[in-house]
């Protein structure tokens, strides 16, 4: 390898809206890109092989586990976090269904959970059981036991998400 | 009004949709250094050197920091004082070096170039080897000291081979150093009521290690301060834990380490000082702050897991009164380290929410070359579940009855002798059973088609009883401030918060759950036993009703009415039945704060000590399928049936018994913890250990009752633990209804299923 | 866990990409979710990544022959209409099966068969539809038959200066349906053992079959005595044993090789139950 092609490499990405570059080592994985250049730290790592799902991110409007991607990789999309999903203090309507129907607990999950339920609902704006509990099983949660986020996706699919 | 007992949001939901909860992770303080360990590749071996150089050499690594490195004062027999192997490794995966570096990336470069030379030995594993006489040793340099680690430091070497003399006991069964025990409880002569009973039954079940799987990984980050004291930042449930354990293990003053608690990532009894010892020995060690947080790999290997257990169990009944009297050996896998291990307390457990009238129930802690034993919710219960609960269905079979019919008859109730020789608690086991009799799933067992079987099982969680304390402080605006040292565990300042604001009259809105650091805040348990709530929410109660006596002192000086006649409604204070003539809490509470105030302001204290425990009562009830072709299990339906006391909230009550229900589903059917046949982890990534996902569990119906406990707030009892007392029984009997044959051994993996469908 | 440090250039054509696979330390990236993984856990450190992902050769044309673009996603596929239209619904269902929604929105068919994993979907429904890999070398395009293409644990037919830039997919007869069987570990969602059966049903009887499986062993495989007992219309999971037999099964102490030859047959038998059912007008 050459040295020039191991040096910073600058990638720019429009994050929750915003045009944001950054000079990067190639091997940057996307999360740590969020988290520790531009301090998305919303977007949370909770596993090392693509399983958990709590790195969730939407790139160009689809979800992706942003551990499993190299920031390189992703120059000239646009990026939406936890961070862009409501407005300020503001919740928006799906993490508000989160919020009234117990989908959370010690949140740790919560951030991937709530983005993979966009994509989720973009793809099938009216789910039912099955097709939740099939389109949220690359997010493990370990405390509520599903049954609190099946009832809060629901609620957002009943409020209007995604259509 | 009453806030107590409606169904609201946690309080802490805003932040945590939004992502904006500060974890530990998301702390960077300036000048931090990043941590990785090296983990090591022998389950047994002495350590000969740690070759550090190249490592040195990556750009960017700071310092590789072995056990000689950290000024540790002293030594014991616990994971908590061995933070780094002390040139022995007992298991693969411990920690044998930290890599400090400038970035993350620059540590596991690092990692990568640290070569540790090792002389290896032989691998203890197997449980039964392990504890007879001739059995080579898991540690061949034996560690003295209280396992609480409050004796001085004491060591001792036992030379390899050597067994420690056989503890003295009725059992008389000569055992290697490997053993710790027998623990042993008797009552009556179990020989003799066995054999007067109208059926016996009795089993060997296995049980795997299942780790906690709380979706942040362990972590911590330690700042040293000017003055030479240390602030650490943890993902931890017990910040006074903390403090106090690793003032120990470096011979500080507890005064000079002041933790602070982070927002958990899910713990159930996984986080406790695991992570400390090394960021604060580091951190002493370089002088710059350092954060370790475990990648899911790291948590994996080096993690703090619940033991595997292997138990044999006999118990005898009549149909007329039900259980009679049960013979048990259990063998409890500890591991390398038996910081968290309940090897003393599973032959009490083992006799579950009954009432029996002999026992002779005894186990040992083996200690194997597999990890540590954490504390993992309900410890001990899921294993203890799986044998105990099987027989009791086979029992009830044998006996022609009813199995939730035995249950009832033999269901513990206040002032029976308890295995452990103390009369029972008060405890709702009949009504439980009762309740759970009515439900339509349990109901539903009779009519099924082929495959198909309906399970159920009983379980029951005796409760902590921790001592707390808290404050209570009326703001200028009205409001009221609670100071706990408490970890939010689960949502518990969401209780917290209803239980002020019931108890000062205020709305919710106006109540602040302030948590405080070690410096500052009023003594607190670890958040961990279900004893949170508990114990935490009844000096919450004191100390409110504290503030609210003071307030209404002052009021009654200001409004002329006596103190006894007023009360506070909505934040009004206000004569009992003349509400216009209220004034609100804000008007009393600025007179006590401003400049010129004439009265001291209004700070309520509570402290409390429970006491006894409230034992909560839980049954289960699993409805699977199974493919008997490929031995595939699918749990189509799940309901829980468990009192509660009271349910501050219902919302987080149900999410509480939902979350233990799918946890229980996982170590029924998919969770296990692998070693080979030399100690290699073989199940270390969610590639190979295997957490119920949302399409692999049903909806889990919740179905509490409330009888109220006489200790607890507002009656309510401790209940995330009892959550996961019946799980992998009632998951057990419902796969036996399908299969046709018994299943018993945990994971009950589709192979294991496969095989029982075709010989039956 | 982050990778090990490697030089990166993001191709700027099909020639650019295969000129810089000259770098005998260089490896192509598309998704990446066959490679990072391995990379962060430092099991692959290639000197050079070449990423691919921004050359046009995404997209499924459906003409007289299926061609799918090597960078369409797994989740694109699994939406294709075109696959269920000729008959080659287990290709689709192969796609549904990969991973998760994340996995599948980023993983793709092109990626997943040039990086050869044993355990992945794909290659059952390539094998059944008797598809071709088409490469890109320094020579030019070349297309290899899916017999001859997978060759062993990570091993393909693929040549070191090659990637690949499509999969072409025959159209079956009329009356042909597929189908796709699997069963999945339930930790990472990989098949233990996944099988895929192409159909041609003509006047009531079977007249053509292609079974591939997965899974099961280092190398993805056709069960040709499966095959042969489906069209004398004879027991296919009987037949599927001997396929099975002859096979190096992968077995470890979770999933045991008893069990997964086993089940190999079992869900052999259940593809091709399912693609006649449907060739037969089911609506399964």
């Amino acid at each position: 390898m050459s040295d020039q092609d191991t040096a910073l490499h600058r990638v720019t990405l429009t994050v929750n809206g915003t045009s944001r570059t950054l000079d990067i080592e190639p091997r940057t994985l996307l999360v740590h890109a969020l988290r520790n250049e531009l301090s998305l730290t919303g977007t949370k790592i909770g596993c090392d092989t693509s399983q958990c799902g709590a790195c969730t991110v939407l790139i160009d409007g689809r979800s992706f586990k942003s551990c499993t991607v190299l920031a390189v990789q992703a120059d000239g999309t646009s990026v939406t976090t936890i961070e862009g999903v409501g407005s300020g203090r503001e919740l928006a309507a799906v993490q508000e269904a989160f919020k009234q129907h117990h989908g959370l607990q010690c949140g740790y999950c919560t951030p991937g959970m709530v983005l993979a339920t966009v994509e989720l609902l973009n793809q099938n704006a009216n789910p039912d059981e099955a097709a939740i509990r099939h389109g949220l099983a690359g997010n493990v949660c370990r405390c509520t036991g599903y049954s609190g986020i099946v009832d809060s996706v629901k609620a957002a699919a009943a409020a209007g998400v995604g259509k | 009004m009453s806030i107590v007992g409606t169904d609201r949001p946690r309080i802490d939901a805003d932040d945590k949709l939004r992502g904006a909860t500060r974890y530990l992770g998301d702390l960077k303080p300036h000048g931090l250094l990043h941590g990785r360990l090296v983990l090591a590749m022998d389950a047994h071996a002495t350590i000969n050197r740690v070759i550090k150089d190249a490592a040195l050499a990556i750009p960017g690594v700071v310092a590789v920091l072995t056990a000689e490195d950290l000024p540790t004062a002293m030594e014991g027999p616990m994971r908590q004082f061995e933070p780094l192997a002390r040139g022995e490794i007992v298991f693969q995966g411990q920690p044998v070096a930290l890599v400090l570096a400038e970035t993350e990336a620059a540590a596991e470069d690092g990692v990568e170039a640290v070569i540790v030379e090792t002389t290896s030995h032989a691998a203890v594993l197997d449980l039964e080897a392990a504890i007879k006489p001739d059995s080579p040793l898991a540690r061949i340099r034996q560690i003295g000291g209280e396992m609480e680690g409050s004796a001085a430091m004491h060591v001792e070497a036992a030379g390899e081979g050597e067994g420690a003399p056989a503890p003295a006991a009725a059992a008389a069964e000569p055992v290697s150093a490997n053993a710790k025990g027998p623990h042993r409880q008797q009552h009556g002569d179990a020989t003799a009521a066995l054999a007067g009973s109208e059926a016996v039954v009795k089993g060997t079940f296995r049980t795997s290690w299942v780790h906690q799987t709380y979706m942040e990984p362990q972590g911590a980050l330690a700042i040293p301060e000017v003055d030479g004291s240390v602030t650490i930042h943890s993902s931890t449930q017990g910040a006074f834990y903390v403090r106090g354990m690793v003032a120990k293990l470096y011979g500080v003053d507890v005064s000079t380490v002041r933790v602070v608690g982070a927002p958990l990532g899910g713990a159930f009894g996984g986080k406790f000082n695991l992570i400390d010892p090394l960021v604060m020995g580091a951190a002493l060690a370089v002088g710059r702050p350092v954060k370790l947080q475990l990648t899911r790999s790291e948590d994996f290997a080096s993690g703090m897991p619940a033991s595997a257990c292997i138990l044999e169990l006999e118990l005898g009944g009549t149909k007329a009164t039900g259980l009679t009297a049960f013979r048990s050996r259990i063998l409890l896998d500890q591991g390398a380290y038996g910081d968290w291990a309940m090897d003393g307390a599973v032959p009490v457990m083992i006799g579950g929410p009954y009432r029996w009238s002999a026992w002779d129930s005894l186990s040992y802690g083996v200690t194997t070359n597999r990890f540590g034993t954490g504390a993992y919710r309900g410890p001990g219960g899921p294993q203890v579940v799986f044998a105990l609960e099987q027989l009791v269905d086979e029992l009830a079979n044998k006996l022609g009855v009813d199995p939730l019919e035995l249950r009832l008859k033999s269901a513990a109730v206040e002032g029976d002798t308890g295995v452990d020789g103390d009369p029972w608690a008060p405890v709702a086991g009949r009504e439980v059973i009762e309740r759970t009799m009515q439900h339509p799933l349990y109901k539903k067992r009779g009519s099924l088609p082929a495959n198909e079987g309906i399970g159920v099982a009983a379980g029951v969680w005796m409760g902590a009883r921790f001592p707390s304390a808290a404050t209570c402080r009326v703001d200028q605006d009205g409001g009221i401030t609670v100071v706990t040292g408490a970890v939010d565990m689960s949502g518990t300042n969401t209780s917290f918060a209803a239980i002020a604001a019931d108890t000062f009259g205020v709305p919710i809105e106006s109540v602040r759950i302030s948590y405080a650091d070690t410096a500052t805040a009023p003594h607190a348990p670890p958040s961990g036993g279900s004893g949170v709530t508990y114990s935490v929410g009844q000096s919450i109660r004191l100390a409110v009703e504290d503030a609210k006596e003071q307030l209404l002192d002052f009021a009654s000086d200001q409004m002329d009415v006596a103190a006894s006649d007023l009360e506070v409604v909505d934040g009004m204070v206000r004569p009992v039945g003349s509400p216009d003539r209220g004034k609100s809490v804000a008007h009393f509470a600025e007179q006590v704060t401003g400049f010129v105030a004439t009265a001291p302001p209004i700070e309520g204290r509570g402290r409390f000590a429970p006491g006894n425990p409230s034992p909560s009562v839980a049954c289960h009830v699993a409805h699977v399928r199974i493919d008997p072709a490929t031995g595939e299990v699918e749990t189509l339906d799940y309901a829980v049936i468990q009192d509660v006391g009271k349910a501050l909230n219902p919302g987080l009550v149900r999410g509480q018994l939902q979350g233990g229900a799918v946890q229980s589903i996982g170590w029924a059917l998919y969770e296990e913890l692998q070693h080979d046949e030399y100690g290699q982890l073989l199940t270390g990534s969610f590639m190979q250990y295997a957490v119920p996902r949302a399409d692999r569990v049903p909806n889990v119906d919740v179905d509490y009752i409330e009888v109220p406990s006489a200790i607890g707030p507002f009656g309510a009892k401790g209940i995330a633990e009892a959550a996961v007392m019946a799980g992998t029984g009632a998951m057990a009997n419902a796969v036996a209804a399908a299969v046709g044959s018994r299943i018993r051994e945990l994971p009950m993996t589709s192979p294991r299923v496969w095989r029982a469908a075709n010989s039956r | 866990m982050i990778p090990a440090q490697f030089a990166y250039r993001r191709a700027t054509s099909v020639a650019d990409a295969v000129a810089a696979l000259a770098d005998p330390d260089a490896k192509v990236i598309a998704g990446g979710h066959s490679l990072v993984p391995m990379m962060k856990l430092r099991l692959a450190r290639p000197g050079t990544l070449i990423d691919i992902g921004g050359l046009p050769l995404r997209g499924i044309a459906d003409g007289a022959e299926i061609v799918v673009g090597s960078l369409t996603s797994h989740a694109d596929l699994a939406q294709a209409a075109a696959f269920a239209a000729a008959g080659l619904q287990a290709v689709a269902e192969c796609a549904a099966a990969v991973g998760d929604v994340q996995v599948r929105n980023a993983g793709t068919i092109g990626g997943s068969v040039a990086h050869g994993d044993p355990a992945s979907d794909a290659p059952a429904g390539l094998i059944a539809a008797d598809a071709r890999i088409r490469v890109a070398g320094a020579a030019g395009e070349r297309e290899i038959a899916v017999d001859a293409f997978f060759q062993g644990p990570f091993w393909t037919a693929l040549g070191e200066q090659e990637l690949v830039s499509a999969i072409v997919f025959p159209k079956p007869a009329a009356g042909s349906a597929s189908a796709y069987e699997s069963i999945e570990d339930p930790a990472s969602g990989y098949p233990l053992v996944g099988a895929a059966a192409l159909v041609t049903v003509a006047g009531g009887r079977v007249t053509a079959v292609r079974i591939g499986v997965t899974g099961v062993s280092g190398t993805p495989f056709r069960a040709t005595n499966a095959e042969a007992a489906t069209l004398a219309g004879a027991p296919v999971a009987d037949a599927a044993r001997l396929d099975i037999t002859g096979q190096d099964v992968f077995g470890d102490t979770r999933f045991d090789e008893e069990y997964r030859r086993h089940i190999a047959a079992v869900v052999i038998g259940r593809a091709v139950e399912r693609a006649i059912a449907r060739a037969q007008g089911g609506s399964q």
